[in-house]
């Protein structure tokens, strides 16, 4: 890599707001602390928090509260311990930072790019974060408040830089050459498009390809519930379809029912009649457009594949398998869901492949779930979350320990004395 | 296909003769006629019925509102055909406005030659029985090859037989040849002409170029058809009423006439009333349905346009979902001079915005031509 190459790639700088640079003046960053967790670190990330949790228009989106509250100084405190402990439980061992990293944000969730920003900062690392280039209300407003906290911040003004460009691999190829690990969210396409350029030697890289979610629940256990629970489940399950229209990597769109045929139906009639109590009491309204989509979608699928559809749902629209059918792994997005029953959890296990992601669940016991995952095993599912918590962030993500990555493990040793 | 009563008594009647009571009773016959027929030889359409519209009770429907009803973007995912493919005369293709995937729609002779009846019956209701001139504003190289399949070259193709001397108003590069248009006028006078064009090339090409020439056109008796839809105009601004005024005062074209169709339901068309609505002929009718509960909507409530028509018996599509949005303004209303209903059209559903996560790096999508 050169500096006189670098100097002909022209970037936009979103934070600190700088509009259109050469990737050589980007690059000419700030040496970095070097001290993973710094009390400083902390600190900004506790500020970011607040500003986020105090801007108007971040407010008004239930993602961008999600990330406040999951950046507040009692969260990072506990990732602050972990970390201790993780140092502690190997001794011979000095967590020190990747160094420089590259991070490429999916285009679907626009909070994302903060996650997986905040926890190698966290790490005390250099980053370079490239954000989609169609910037959303909840995106510029993100930027923005990153933007005004670099002002008073040399410590994060000088060692990180939120930019964006137009697809062009010499870009991403300087920056790959630059990183000493490169993430790349945002599924199969982005990961092939950009798992080609290489990096250096010594690099690392840690990519997230395109997954499917699904949802499983027990018959017996969602007919015994009160209606307490019920109206909780519906409240979770909403949030885990409707924050980004279905198109988060984690959010279902297929529900196995696990437990008799007999009560499957009223157990479906149960759930559907919560979640359009849910959607009244919200007043939620998705565009016509949306379902159109799901109109569409439902349609083509019929012509070749034995379910029922109910169009009498609205804002969302649940297809049902009949008994037997092979289960699918489409993804309509928008509030389309597909109902499955299976007589017990093994069918499960059997279903797992490589897309698997989160699987939601209720009614099931931790040593059922534990023996599940177990079962899967190498073939599928990262995660297994209660219904509500589909979305929630979490530094272990798609089954990779993320701060462990954003770290490189020295170990030092001494001869016997 | 088999005889069908209430088709002949459709075939018999004049376009916008039957009150809309009594038109909709013949037309609900008609369409369970072509619900049955095209669930017993259409797999994926009985499949829709199954699986969708709860089985085949779905077929004795009492109301036309109660119909099963096909999204008309299936004809692009799916091959819906009710005969053999021995039997397909032509294959219609159109890809609409959204460029991408394309609709097929499979004509055999029965239901090419019902749209033509129609169709002729439609026209010559606003154009009288004699073929007049015909003036298209396009130019002649999109109807050259007649293997390609774009809508602008298929559309002109259909309005030829209407009209007699074709002539095309515009040079290949969309320039307007104004002298030859004025020889091809001074050769046919005394025969009012009929021009036809898409509304937004009607703009651009030939009143705007008028008005920049200054020049000014004489044609009585003239009338305009055109089609395409307002969304261009309305980006510049330009509302039906100043659409309609300027051409008269450029070409002095008093009447000019805006029409809907689709080519999922070619033969029964909408044409422009005198209220400057959209007006079913007796061939087809609209129901409003509500965009979120699909419920059927009453007259001044916007929503999704349903279109049912009389007439596709080789295909099943005669109930259509639209993505249009529309309301209905009336019916059998006298100052129409006209029975049955009238609507207008608000614009089309635009496409669901879902941001896969794989759309990082977005290529950069050709806009449509």
């Amino acid at each position: 890599m050169t500096m006189a190459a670098d100097n002909e790639l022209q970037v936009q700088l979103l934070a600190p707001a700088g509009g259109v640079q050469s990737l050589g003046e980007v690059l000419a960053l700030a040496e970095a602390t070097w001290e993973p967790f710094s009390a400083s670190r902390r600190q900004t990330l506790a500020q970011l928090s607040r500003l986020i949790l105090h801007d108007a228009g971040l407010r008004a989106d239930a993602s961008s509260v999600a990330l406040g509250y999951w950046l507040r100084r009692a969260n990072i405190d506990r990732l602050s311990q972990e970390f201790e402990r993780r140092g502690a439980a190997a001794p011979d061992t000095v967590l020190v930072p990747a160094g420089r990293v590259f991070h490429v944000a999916p285009g679907n969730v626009d909070t994302v790019f903060v996650y997986s920003w905040a926890l190698s900062y966290l790490c005390g690392n250099q980053n370079v974060v490239r954000v989609s280039g169609q910037q959303t209300e909840v995106l510029s407003r993100l930027l923005g408040v990153l933007s005004n906290l670099m002002r008073d911040d040399p410590e994060l003004a000088g060692g990180n830089r939120f930019l964006t460009y137009e697809h062009d691999q010499a870009i991403s190829a300087a920056l790959s050459l630059w990183s000493s690990h490169r993430v790349l969210w945002g599924g199969d396409e982005t990961v092939a498009l950009l798992r080609a350029l290489p990096l250096s030697p010594h690099a690392s890289e840690r990519t997230f390809g395109s997954k499917f979610s699904y949802c499983a629940i027990s018959i017996a256990a969602y007919l015994g519930a009160g209606t307490e629970t019920i109206d909780k489940l519906a409240a979770g399950f909403f949030n885990d379809i409707f924050w980004f229209d279905q198109m988060a990597c984690s959010s279902p769109h297929l529900l196995v029912w696990v437990g008799s045929a007999d009560q499957m139906n009223p157990a479906l009639d149960r759930f559907h009649q919560a979640l359009a109590k849910e959607i009244e009491r919200r007043g939620y309204r998705g565009t016509p457009s949306s379902s159109m989509h799901r109109l569409n979608f439902a349609f083509d699928l019929a012509c070749e594949t034995d379910l029922r559809v109910d169009l009498k749902q609205k804002e969302f629209l649940a297809v049902r398998l009949p008994e037997g059918a092979a289960w699918r792994r489409e993804i309509c997005g928008a509030g389309l869901f597909t109902h499955a029953r299976a007589g017990d959890l093994s069918q499960l296990a059997e279903f797992g492949g490589q897309r698997d992601q989160t699987v939601t669940h209720f009614g099931f016991s931790r040593a059922e779930l534990r023996e599940l995952a177990l079962k899967a095993g190498a073939r599928g599912v990262d995660r297994f979350v209660p219904i509500g918590e589909a979305l929630a962030f979490d530094t272990t993500w798609d089954g990779y320990d993320l701060i462990g990555d954003f770290l490189r493990h020295v170990t030092v040793r001494v001869g016997a004395s | 296909m088999n005889a069908s009563p209430s088709l002949e008594k459709l075939l018999a009647a004049a376009p916008y003769s039957l009150p809309q009571k009594e038109k909709r009773a013949i037309l609900a016959d008609r369409t369970r006629e072509l619900t049955q027929r095209h669930y017993e030889r259409c797999e994926p359409y009985r499949n829709l019925v199954d699986r969708v519209f709860g089985g085949a009770r779905a077929l004795q429907f009492a109301r036309l509102e109660d119909a099963p009803f096909v999204p008309v973007s299936l004809f692009k995912t799916r091959e819906l055909r009710s005969v053999g493919p021995g039997e397909v005369v032509k294959t219609i293709t159109s890809s609409g406005t959204s460029g991408q995937a394309v609709s097929r729609i499979y004509l055999d002779a029965g239901t090419a030659q019902l749209q033509s009846r129609t169709l002729v019956k439609i026209m010559q209701h606003f154009l009288g029985v004699a073929r007049r001139p015909m003036v298209f504003l396009d130019h002649s190289a999109v109807v050259r090859d007649r293997q390609s399949s774009s809508a602008r070259g298929a559309a002109i193709l259909g309005m030829l037989p209407f009209g007699r001397q074709p002539f095309y108003a515009l040079r290949e590069d969309m320039t307007l040849d104004l002298e030859g248009l004025e020889k091809y006028l001074e050769g046919t006078r005394g025969q009012p002409p009929v021009f036809f064009g898409f509304t937004f090339m009607v703009w651009q090409y030939f009143v705007e170029i008028l008005e920049k020439l200054n020049r000014r056109l004489s044609l009585p008796g003239a009338v305009l058809l055109h089609s395409g839809g307002w969304k261009k105009l309305e980006a510049l601004q330009v509302s039906p009423e100043e659409f309609r005024r300027r051409l008269l005062a450029a070409a002095g074209i008093e009447s000019v006439i805006n029409y809907y169709g689709m080519a999922e339901q070619v033969g029964s068309v909408y044409f422009e009333n005198p209220l400057h609505f959209l007006h079913a002929s007796i061939y087809s009718d609209v129901i409003i349905r509500d965009t979120n509960t699909l419920e059927p909507l009453p007259p001044g409530r916007a929503g999704l346009i349903q279109l049912v028509s009389a007439l596709p018996a080789s295909y099943p599509g005669h109930s259509l979902l639209t993505e249009d949005l529309g309301v209905l303004e009336g019916s059998d209303n006298p100052a129409t001079g006209m029975n049955g209903q009238y609507f207008r059209i608000l614009g089309r559903l635009p496409k669901a915005e879902l941001r896969g996560c794989s759309d990082t790096f977005q290529k950069p999508v050709p806009a449509p031509a």
